[in-house]
């Protein structure tokens, strides 16, 4: 065991000890453990391989971004084990290693490494192309990262909306000091801090640095900030646009905040680099921030004998803890003072001790390294900014300041505790000046908004005492070649031999070698990455520039990014009787599991079931067949709620039916209907439905079930566009009326027994006339004399709130008259019997309305109307395909929808079948197709090539209607 | 004879158990009430005819039993009883065009009420819920779990609420989903089905 005793700063909780398992064995940790600092107070050395070498890799970085600290727990995988809170019956695995991480025969890539350079896949793996399914097979078992168990359960991923005035990227002293500015300014702040607790590199200082950390985070809570620990900003867009994600809220696993921020303020601190020479991936070589995590954050102690090669004070005060707590230093080299490493010594499971330019050689089972930091500018890059690299001080910093964007603390520069906190003040400060003014914008441009007071103020200046730079030496890659992205295994050889190959910009060479695209999103690898290149063209790092880091700041799941689905379904006020009666909704083929919902105990269904216009509907009760024999010997209903119903006010109204509408609506008179169709600008059918005249200046108009919105907008821009003098109000009441269609021969009768203030003898309400009256009760329904289904039907529209009521009179009212309901599938057959056709199924992107065989509705003696021209010239014979009726000739086979006509003897294609079903009414197969027109005159003899091959023929009828082409029964 | 017919409400669904949130932050009580069966009527008229409506687009005012709300500009929500309405129409005297179109069917209607109401409406919809940009008496129209609606922030004696409306088609819909959002401030469900008090079962 590797366990120190209390350390004044440690936040592991002892008095409560945590099993888990690490590769089956088991081990104990404490509350407040990472997963690594447990792994390691347990002895463990070795805790992942290499993604491309399989090499033995430990602990580096010892935090979020550690690249060698990928692990499996339970079913997750890709956990950050340097970040991840230990949790009682962790199961954790090492990943990328087979059999195990000790001895993994994969390492026998490294044997090979020297012709695994950049790009080796690319060029090795392109030759025979026909290899490559067999390629991909092998290649893929050599892929990195861990299980993915399809069988686990989605964990819930949360979402939320924030718009704060100030986002504080980052909990340090600069971060903690600006957002209680801020908040002490009046603003409402969100501190955002990647960490489980805040307090930045303070957490793992002296005593001071704690105290200081209580204090500003007791600040912060006081003035009332938000704060959101575990969490991270991972991206900045247009506006302050910032996605958040929070791993600490209760509820969730993940929570994506899309926050709006009026300021946002950079305060992430600093990474804290790698070094690039021999050997440097060799488990027990350390950052100096790591090893000070580890011992005073976590009381663990990294090693047993270490050497410390240092160039700045973070790298003494790593050396002073160990020796604090009983490691021994066995050296100091001191860049500092000339004094540099050049090969860690050891096997590669280990490292054993380290050798110094001078010839100095060094024992020691831990090497840890203090050789400067990376600014992540990352959030300020996504906001325009382009780093500056700054010589002397051997990192980049912020090149000029963003206006709404605004970057504190080490981010920005250098100095004492005290100076950092006062620039994250000020920083603070300023950010809520510049949310008021903004907020001011926003309050004057609202109408809700409560209106701003005064004129708008000065966008504040920035007075920021500028925090200073210190020089620190230049440190990036020894004499010896190391590794640069440990994440990707790719090495300063591959960076300069790709180099070497023409890959000398920077954006050009992470994307062949990939160094800096893995998990620490080139937090760590970047500057080394941007030296090595500039040592290689013999240049300036200034000169070679760096990468431009775009979102994610820090890589996300696709759980938090799919987040909450919204799937609105809309229902109709009968719904709840269809699912209790058995009606089954029109169904996908496999795919999501769906529940019991229609208590049918169809639970575990790989079916989902179609939305149309988002509706869910009864696609049948039972045998769609029996219920339209059923509606064709006595009466049944259907829901036809979905259709889009707009009410149409004004004086106007004629004359907008005009423009929509291809045929003539300026004497419907009251109380009549009509059916009316609609074309978009290039004559191609848009909607159709049926519109009637309620009063003097009221209409109802019915529209397609998807095409209500289409349909609303279309006439709205006409309106506002075209014609805003016309008086005419739309006012969309789809869901205000329960629409139920009655069919058959005894819908009449039927209606007769619940209809009390209408008369429906033929000869009072004929076929396409409209009533307004009582039914069951229920006043002010609307009666249409229509139907899609061919029989004598009425179209009953009633206030929705009584839907139910009127739905349920109707079939107790009609038990003795053999009523049934019937679904969307009945319905379908019926009207491919009569005929009708369905926009959008029978017709397409390019049908017009002559060519359905309604060129007779198109008015061209109209001033004019949408669609117009297009259609004068589809009447004159424009060639395009035709809808026709077609009956195949031996009645028992029922091409497929979409089905292809072909000329005899050819594939050569003259149409398709848009619509096919056995007719129960019939007793054969009918069908509605589109063929060109050489091929649509009655009786023209057609080949229909079926999806297992076969050709059938079929012949084109002389009507529409397979079943009464004279409409007796419907005109009944 | 209509009236003696129960009004059926798009919300028939039944919940187990009145409070179904987690009750970890029910610091504040946080509710939610079905209100579809309130009276609604749409009057549509020039933007203009704003002064004599005593509230223009983005405001609400309460007139008597009724609420007043301008959610677009020239079109106002009256929601409460539909003769008062009619009679608030009526006495305004306007002179140009108009419409008026009782909308009681059209939209269900939902009150969420509580400190944390703003905290479970930014979890299914994206505007900004605080005082200053949605104050009391403010009226937008926004989508909530991606359906239209129109809301009127109305506080209930000085506590924050909500009036969220929508097509009556997505009402069981956008209840379950704001029950949803407020499952993590203890939620509670009042009385909510307005059918005969027996919920059917689904």
């Amino acid at each position: 065991m590797s366990r120190l005793g209390p350390q004044p700063g440690e936040v592991i909780d002892r008095s409560e000890p945590i099993d888990f398992t690490w590769r089956g064995r088991a081990m104990s940790g404490f509350a407040g453990d990472t997963i690594a600092s447990a792994l390691t107070a347990n002895g463990v050395r070795i805790v992942s391989r290499s993604m491309k070498y399989h090499r033995p890799r430990g602990y580096m970085t010892n935090d979020f971004w550690d690249p060698n600290g990928l692990v499996q727990v339970g079913d997750d995988p890709n956990v950050r084990s340097a970040h991840r809170l230990l949790r009682p019956g962790m199961t954790v695995e090492p990943q990328n290693a087979w059999p195990s991480v000790d001895r993994d025969l994969r390492s026998a890539n490294s044997l090979a490494g020297r012709f695994l350079t950049a790009g080796f896949y690319y060029k090795t793996f392109m030759r025979p192309q026909k290899l490559w399914p067999l390629y991909q097979k092998v290649l893929s078992t050599f892929a990195p990262g861990g299980r993915v168990d399809l069988d686990t359960p989605h964990d819930y991923h949360d979402k939320r909306y924030a718009h704060p005035d100030v986002v504080v990227a980052g909990g340090g002293p600069a971060g903690m000091a600006a957002a209680a500015a801020a908040a002490q300014a009046g603003a409402r702040v969100m501190l955002v801090e990647n960490h489980h607790r805040l307090g930045g590199h303070l957490l793992w200082g002296s005593a001071a640095d704690r105290a200081l950390t209580a204090e500003l985070a007791a600040e912060a809570a006081a003035a009332g900030v938000e704060i959101l620990t575990n969490s991270t900003v991972t991206g900045r867009y247009d506006d302050n646009w910032l996605a958040i994600v929070q791993r600490s809220h209760p509820i969730s696993v993940e929570r994506l905040i899309k926050a709006r921020a009026k300021t946002l303020v950079v305060a992430p601190g600093l990474v804290e680099r790698p070094y690039v020479f021999a050997g440097n991936d060799k488990p027990g070589v350390m950052t100096s921030g790591a090893v000070r995590r580890f011992v005073n954050m976590y009381a663990v102690k990294p090693g047993s004998v270490a050497a410390v090669f240092t160039a700045n004070a973070d790298g003494d005060a790593a050396a002073a803890d160990l020796e604090r707590v009983g490691v021994e230093v066995a050296g100091v080299i001191d860049a500092r003072q000339g004094q540099n490493i050049v090969r860690a010594r050891g096997g590669a499971k280990s490292v054993e001790g380290v050798a110094s330019a001078d010839g100095t050689r060094l024992d020691c089972d831990l090497l840890v390294t203090a050789v400067g930091w990376t600014a992540p500018t990352t959030l300020l890059n996504m906001a325009g900014d382009r780093p500056v690299y700054d010589e002397a001080a051997a990192r980049f910093f912020p090149s000029a300041p963003i206006g709404n964007v605004l970057a504190a603390g080490g981010i920005a520069g250098d100095g004492p505790a005290e100076q950092i906190v006062e620039h994250g003040r000020a920083t603070g400060r300023l950010a809520a000046e510049r949310a008021a003014v903004t907020a001011h914008r926003l309050r004057a441009a609202t109408a809700r908004a409560v209106p701003p007071e005064g004129p708008e103020p000065d966008w504040p200046a920035d007075d920021r005492a500028p925090l200073g730079r210190d020089p620190h030496p230049a440190l990036f890659r020894s004499s010896t070649h190391g590794i640069v992205d440990f994440s990707e295994d790719v090495g300063s050889k591959d960076l300069i031999g790709a180099a070497a190959e023409g890959y000398d910009s920077v954006e050009l060479l992470k994307r062949y070698t990939t160094a800096t695209m893995g998990p620490a999103q080139g937090k760590l690898e970047t500057v080394n990455t941007v030296a090595v290149l500039a040592e290689a063209r013999g240049e300036t790092i200034a000169e070679v520039g760096t990468t431009v880091w775009r979102p994610p700041y820090a890589p996300v799941t696709l759980g938090a990014l799919a987040g909450r689905i919204f799937e609105p379904v809309r229902e109709s006020s009968i719904q709840p009787w269809h699912e209790a009666h058995g009606a089954v909704p029109t169904m996908t083929g496999p795919g999501i599991s769906v529940g019991d919902e229609l208590g049918d105990g169809a639970q575990g269904s790989t079916e989902t079931p179609i939305l149309a216009g988002q509706w869910v509907r009864p696609d049948r009760y039972g045998d769609p067949e029996e219920e339209v024999l059923n509606t064709r010997r006595n009466v049944g209903i259907i829901d036809v709620t979905p259709l889009g119903g707009l009410d149409l006010r004004g004086p106007d109204v004629p004359k907008l039916l005009n423009l929509v509408y291809i045929n003539n609506w300026t004497n419907l008179a009251v109380g009549s209907v009509r059916y009316g169709i609609m074309c978009a600008e290039d004559g191609v059918i848009l909607d159709d439905g049926v519109t009637g005249r309620l009063e003097e200046e009221r209409y109802f108009m019915t529209v397609t079930t998807a095409g209500g919105g289409t349909v609303w907008e279309w006439m709205e821009n006409w309106l506002q566009t075209e014609h805003p003098d016309w008086r005419v109000h739309i006012i969309p009441t789809t869901t205000g009326y329960t629409s139920i269609n009655v069919a058959g021969p005894k819908s009449r009768t039927l209606l007769n027994r619940l209809v009390s203030d209408v008369s429906l003898a033929p000869e009072d309400f004929g076929y396409m006339r409209a009533r307004t009256g009582t039914v069951a009760g229920v006043e002010k329904c609307f009666l249409w004399r229509i139907g899609f289904t061919g029989e004598l039907s009425y179209e009953l529209h009633i206030p929705a709130g009584h839907g139910l009521h009127v739905w349920q009179a109707l079939l107790d009212a009609g038990r003795d008259l053999g009523i049934k309901p019937f679904g969307l599938e009945a319905q379908r057959i019926m009207r491919l019997e009569k005929g009708h056709f369905i926009v959008g199924q029978d017709t397409d992107g390019l049908t017009k309305a002559p060519a359905t065989g309604l060129g007779r509705m198109v008015k061209l003696e109209k001033d004019d109307f949408a669609g117009r021209p297009e259609l004068a010239w589809a009447l004159e014979g424009d060639g395009a395909p035709v809808v026709v009726a077609i009956q195949p000739t031996d009645p028992q086979i029922v091409p497929e929808e979409a089905a292809q006509i072909v000329r005899p003897g050819t594939n050569q294609t003259i149409g398709r079948i848009t619509s096919s079903r056995m007719s129960p009414t019939l007793g054969r197969s009918i069908c509605l197709g589109q063929v060109l027109p050489e091929a649509a005159a009655p009786g023209s003899e057609l080949t229909v090539l079926l999806v297992d091959g076969r050709r059938v023929t079929a012949k084109v009828m002389a009507h529409h209607a397979h079943f009464d082409p004279e409409g007796e029964r419907l005109r009944g | 004879m209509a009236d003696l017919i129960p009004f059926e409400s798009p919300v028939t669904k039944t919940y187990d158990f009145l409070q179904v949130g987690t009750g970890k932050e029910a610091d504040t009580p946080l509710t939610l009430s079905d209100l579809s069966s309130t009276g609604k009527t749409i009057l549509r008229a020039d933007p203009e005819a704003a002064e004599r409506v005593g509230v223009g687009f983005g405001a609400s005012v309460t007139v008597g039993d009724l609420l007043v709300s301008g959610q677009r500009p020239g079109e106002w929500r009256l929601i409460g009883p539909i003769a008062s309405a009619q009679a608030f129409v009526d006495g305004l005297g306007l002179d140009g065009f108009h419409s008026v179109v009782i909308h009681t069917h059209s939209r269900a209607m939902f009150r969420l009420t509580g400190e944390r109401a703003a905290s479970a409406l930014e979890k299914v919809c994206s505007l900004d819920w605080s005082d200053d940009m949605t104050p009391d008496g403010a009226a937008v129209s926004a989508t909530v779990a991606r359906v239209t609606c129109d809301i009127i922030r109305n506080d209930d004696s000085g506590v924050r609420s909500y009036l969220i409306a929508c097509d009556r088609s997505f009402g069981q819909y956008l209840f379950d989903a704001l029950v949803d959002a407020g499952w993590e401030f203890a939620i509670t469900v009042t009385p909510w089905w307005m059918r005969t008090g027996n919920p059917p079962s689904r």
